[in-house]
C-alpha cells in the first residue's frame, strides 16, 4: 500500500520546519488515495445501506487495467505513435470507464441479489468477491504473486523548494484528486442523476414512489464510486511503481476506515477521514522512532478510538435504531 | 422386541460401515477423474436420499432410535482410521488438518452461526494460541499440556479484548473491528522480533504423555502407526469435546440467548437479554477454541509464521461455517471436512484454491444460503 517512509530517508537532514511539510505532502498524497476510495464507500452506503467489502479490490483492478491495456498499446505501437499527453490520460480514461462497468457488474451480479436479505450475507458475499476478483488477478498474470512494475506514465522530475522535495507527479496526482472530486460533487448537486442519488440515500422507498428508477440510480452510483476507484488504484500503482495483486485487501480496510472515521454515507466526511488516515499514518512513520512497520497498526488503533468513542463519525449523523 | 432391536442395529452399522469405508475409499483415491467419479456419486446418493421419502424416513427413524449404537459405532469406526491408513501418513495429515478446522469453525459457529456476528479474526485467535504455547515451549520449556490452556486462555484474553469495541459497534462497523484486529495481529507478529518476525519459530518440540513422544510412531495392538496417528487420537478427543461443548450449550438457555440475538437484537435487550454479556461470551468461547486449535498445530507442524494466520484463514473458516449451515453443530464439522479434504484431493488445481473458496460462498450465499445441513428447529420435550 505506501513506500513513502522509506522514500525521503534518502533526501538526507533537513531542518525541522521543512521535515513537517515534506511530511504534510506525503500525507496529503496517502490522503487523496483513501478519500477517493472513502467516496466510493459513502455513495454505496448511502444508496444501498451496503458496505462493498471488496471495492478495494476493484479500485486496485484500475491499476492492473491500466496495466492491461498499457502492454496493449505497447504491442499495437501506439506508445510511440501517440504523444505522452495524448496517451496517457486516453488510457487512464479506458481504465476508469472499463473498471466502472466492471464495479457495476459486480453491484448486479453479487450485491443486487441480497438487496432484501439479512446484512449478514451481503457482507460475507463481498468478502468472498473480493477474494475472487483478488485471485483471479493473480491467475490471470505470469508470476502474479509477485509484485507487479506499473509503467512510469507520470513525468518524474521533482524540484526543491525552500528544502521540500516536490515530485511532479504528487502534484499531478494531487490536482486530479480535486478535480475528479470537484467534478463528482458538482454532478451530485447539479444533475438530475445526481438528485436521484440524493433522493435514494435519504429514503429508498419515497424515492420509488416519485418515480425514480432505483435500479439505474443504484447502477449509476456503482459506476461513479467504482470509476473513482480506480483513479485512486492507478494512483497508488503511479505513484509506488510497483502493484500487488492483494493491495485491494488493504486498500479496502483501509478506504472504509477513513469513510467510518468521516462518516460513513457522509461524502463530505470521506475527505475529513481519508486526510486523517493519511496524517496518522505518514506522521507515525516519520516521527516515531522505528514506527514505520507499525503504521498501519496505528491507523487501526485511531479507527478502533473512533468506533468506540464517536461510531457515527466526525460529520456522521447519530442513527436511532427502529424495531 | 429384543431380536428386532438388534436386527435394526444391524441395518444401521451396516449403513455406517457403508459410508465409512467409502469415505475411506474414497481418501485413498488421488487420481483427479475419480475423485471425481466419487464426488458424483456422492452427490447422487444425497439427491437419491433427497427423493426417496420412505428410504429417508426409515433411516433417520433408525439413528434416533438407536442413538447411542450410532454413536459408538461411529466412534469405532473412526478410531480404526489410522489402522487403514496405516501406509500413507500423509492421509491421516489430512484428517488431523480436518480436525483442526473443525475446531476453529465449532468455535466460529458460537458467533457467526448462533449470535450473527460476523467475526473476521479467527485466524488471530488461532494464531495467538499458536504462538502463546509455542514461545512457551520454545523458551521456558513448558509442556503442551499446560501450553494447551494458557493458549486458549491467553486468545480468549484477546477476544474479550476485542469483544469490547464490538460491543459499541454492530454488523459493518464490527466486521471492519474484526478485520483490523486480524491485520493488526498479522502485522505484529510479522514485525516483532521476539515472534521470530517472518521467520516464525522453528523447532517446537511435540508433545509427550506418560513418556511417549509425539514424535515417534505409535504401537498399538503390535500395529506400527506413523506418528500422526498420535495427534489423530488427539484431535480426535479435542473434536469430541468441542462437539460435546457446542452440543450443549446449542440446547441450553446459552444458545437459545444467542439464537434470540441473531433473530432480532433489540427485541432480544426488551426480553432482558443483557445482549452485551452473551455476545463477549460468545467472543470469548469462540477465541478459546481458535487458541487450543493453534496450539495443537503449532507443536504438531513444529514450525509456525505469521503467513499460517493471514487473513485467508479467517475467511476459510468463514466459509467452512456457511457451507455446513449456519448454527448447525454437525453441519458445521462436515462443512469444515469437505472444505480441507477436497482442497487436498484436487491438488493439481492448487493454484485456485483460494478463488474456489471465494466462489463456494458467493454461489451458496445465493443458492443455498442456509447451507448444506440447515438448523433444525429446536424440539422442546414436554
Amino acid at each position: 500500500m505506501r513506500s513513502e517512509g522509506t522514500r525521503n530517508d534518502s533526501s538526507g537532514r533537513r531542518s525541522g520546519v521543512a521535515e513537517i511539510f515534506q511530511q504534510l505532502i506525503n500525507a496529503l498524497l496517502l490522503g487523496c488515495t483513501y478519500t477517493l476510495i472513502a467516496i466510493g464507500f459513502n455513495l454505496f452506503f448511502g444508496a444501498l445501506n451496503v458496505v462493498h467489502f471488496s471495492h478495494g479490490d476493484v479500485c486496485i483492478l484500475g491499476a492492473f487495467m491500466t496495466l492491461i491495456l498499457y502492454g496493449l498499446a505497447k504491442l499495437l505501437g501506439l506508445v510511440t505513435f501517440l504523444p505522452g499527453y495524448v496517451f496517457v490520460p486516453l488510457l487512464i480514461l479506458m481504465a476508469m470507464v472499463l473498471t466502472g462497468l466492471i464495479g457495476t457488474f459486480f453491484e448486479r451480479v453479487v450485491i443486487r441479489p441480497f438487496r432484501y436479505a439479512p446484512l449478514l450475507m451481503v457482507l460475507v458475499a463481498t468478502v468472498a468477491l473480493g477474494m475472487v476478483v483478488r485471485e483471479t488477478v493473480r491467475l490471470s498474470f505470469p508470476h502474479g504473486s509477485n509484485p507487479q512494475i506499473f509503467p512510469r506514465i507520470l513525468p518524474q522530475t521533482s524540484f526543491q523548494w525552500e528544502g521540500v522535495l516536490i515530485r511532479l507527479d504528487s502534484l499531478i496526482i494531487f490536482g486530479t484528486t480535486i478535480f475528479l472530486i470537484s467534478m463528482m460533487f458538482l454532478f451530485i448537486k447539479r444533475t438530475r442523476i445526481g438528485a436521484a442519488i440524493r433522493a435514494v440515500s435519504q429514503d429508498t422507498e419515497a424515492a420509488a414512489m416519485m418515480g425514480i428508477n432505483i435500479d439505474r440510480t443504484v447502477a449509476v452510483t456503482f459506476l461513479i464510486g467504482s470509476v473513482l476507484g480506480a483513479i485512486a488504484g492507478i494512483l497508488i500503482g503511479a505513484y509506488n511503481n510497483i502493484i500487488r495483486f492483494d493491495m485491494g485487501l488493504m486498500g479496502g480496510v483501509k478506504g472504509f476506515s477513513a469513510a467510518v472515521v468521516g462518516g460513513l454515507g457522509n461524502v463530505y466526511g470521506a475527505i475529513i477521514g481519508g486526510l486523517i488516515l493519511g496524517l496518522v499514518e505518514t506522521f507515525a512513520a516519520a516521527f516515531i522512532p522505528g514506527g514505520t512497520p507499525y503504521t498501519d497498526v496505528f491507523a487501526f488503533l485511531v479507527v478502533i478510538f473512533f468506533l468506540i468513542f464517536k461510531p457515527s463519525g466526525i460529520l456522521g449523523e447519530k442513527v436511532y435504531e427502529k424495531v | 422386541m429384543l431380536p428386532r432391536t438388534i436386527g435394526r442395529a444391524v441395518i444401521l452399522l451396516a449403513v455406517e460401515a457403508f459410508f465409512f469405508i467409502l469415505f475411506a475409499a474414497f481418501m485413498k483415491t488421488d487420481e483427479t477423474g475419480k475423485v471425481i467419479a466419487f464426488l458424483l456419486f456422492f452427490i447422487g446418493l444425497g439427491v437419491m436420499f433427497k427423493k426417496w421419502e420412505k428410504a429417508r424416513l426409515t433411516l433417520t427413524g433408525l439413528f434416533k432410535e438407536l442413538k447411542i449404537v450410532a454413536g459408538a459405532g461411529f466412534v469405532a469406526m473412526l478410531l480404526t482410521l489410522p489402522f487403514i491408513f496405516q501406509a500413507s501418513p500423509y492421509l491421516i495429515h489430512i484428517c488431523v488438518m480436518a480436525g483442526l478446522f473443525a475446531i476453529l469453525a465449532l468455535g466460529l459457529n458460537f458467533q457467526l452461526g448462533s449470535t450473527n456476528v460476523v467475526n473476521f479474526a479467527t485466524a488471530a485467535s488461532y494464531g495467538i494460541g499458536a504462538y502463546a504455547s509455542a514461545l512457551l515451549a520454545v523458551h521456558f520449556h513448558i509442556s503442551f499440556w499446560l501450553g494447551l490452556l494458557v493458549g486458549g486462555s491467553l486468545a480468549s484474553i484477546f477476544g474479550l479484548l476485542l469483544g469490547i469495541p464490538c460491543m459499541k459497534t454492530k454488523d459493518y462497523y464490527l466486521s471492519l473491528v474484526t478485520i483490523a484486529f486480524g491485520l493488526i495481529v498479522y502485522i505484529l507478529l510479522n514485525n516483532f522480533s521476539w515472534t521470530g518476525g517472518p521467520n516464525g519459530i522453528p523447532n517446537i518440540p511435540p508433545p509427550s504423555l506418560f513418556g511417549h513422544s509425539f514424535k515417534e510412531p505409535l504401537s498399538l495392538f503390535g500395529y506400527q502407526l506413523p506418528f500422526q496417528s498420535n495427534y489423530y487420537y488427539l484431535i480426535f478427543l479435542l473434536v469430541g469435546g468441542s462437539l460435546f461443548v457446542a452440543h450443549r450449550l446449542h440446547h441450553s438457555r446459552v444458545g437459545l440467548t444467542w439464537n434470540a440475538i441473531r433473530e432480532d437484537e433489540i427485541a432480544a435487550r426488551c426480553h432482558g437479554i443483557d445482549v452485551t454479556w452473551y455476545k463477549i461470551l460468545a467472543f470469548c468461547i469462540d477465541a478459546f477454541f481458535g487458541g487450543v486449535a493453534g496450539t495443537v498445530y503449532s507443536h504438531y507442524i513444529g514450525f509456525i509464521s505469521p503467513e499460517n494466520f493471514a487473513f485467508i484463514v479467517s475467511v476459510v473458516v468463514v466459509t467452512m461455517v456457511i457451507l455446513g449451515g449456519m448454527d448447525n453443530v454437525f453441519g458445521v464439522i462436515i462443512g469444515a471436512i469437505l472444505l480441507t479434504i477436497l482442497p487436498e484431493k484436487f491438488r493439481a488445481f492448487e493454484d485456485f484454491r483460494v478463488l474456489i473458496y471465494g466462489l463456494i460462498v458467493v454461489t451458496m450465499l445465493m443458492f443455498r444460503p442456509q447451507g448444506l445441513f440447515p438448523q433444525k428447529m429446536r424440539i422442546y420435550k414436554k
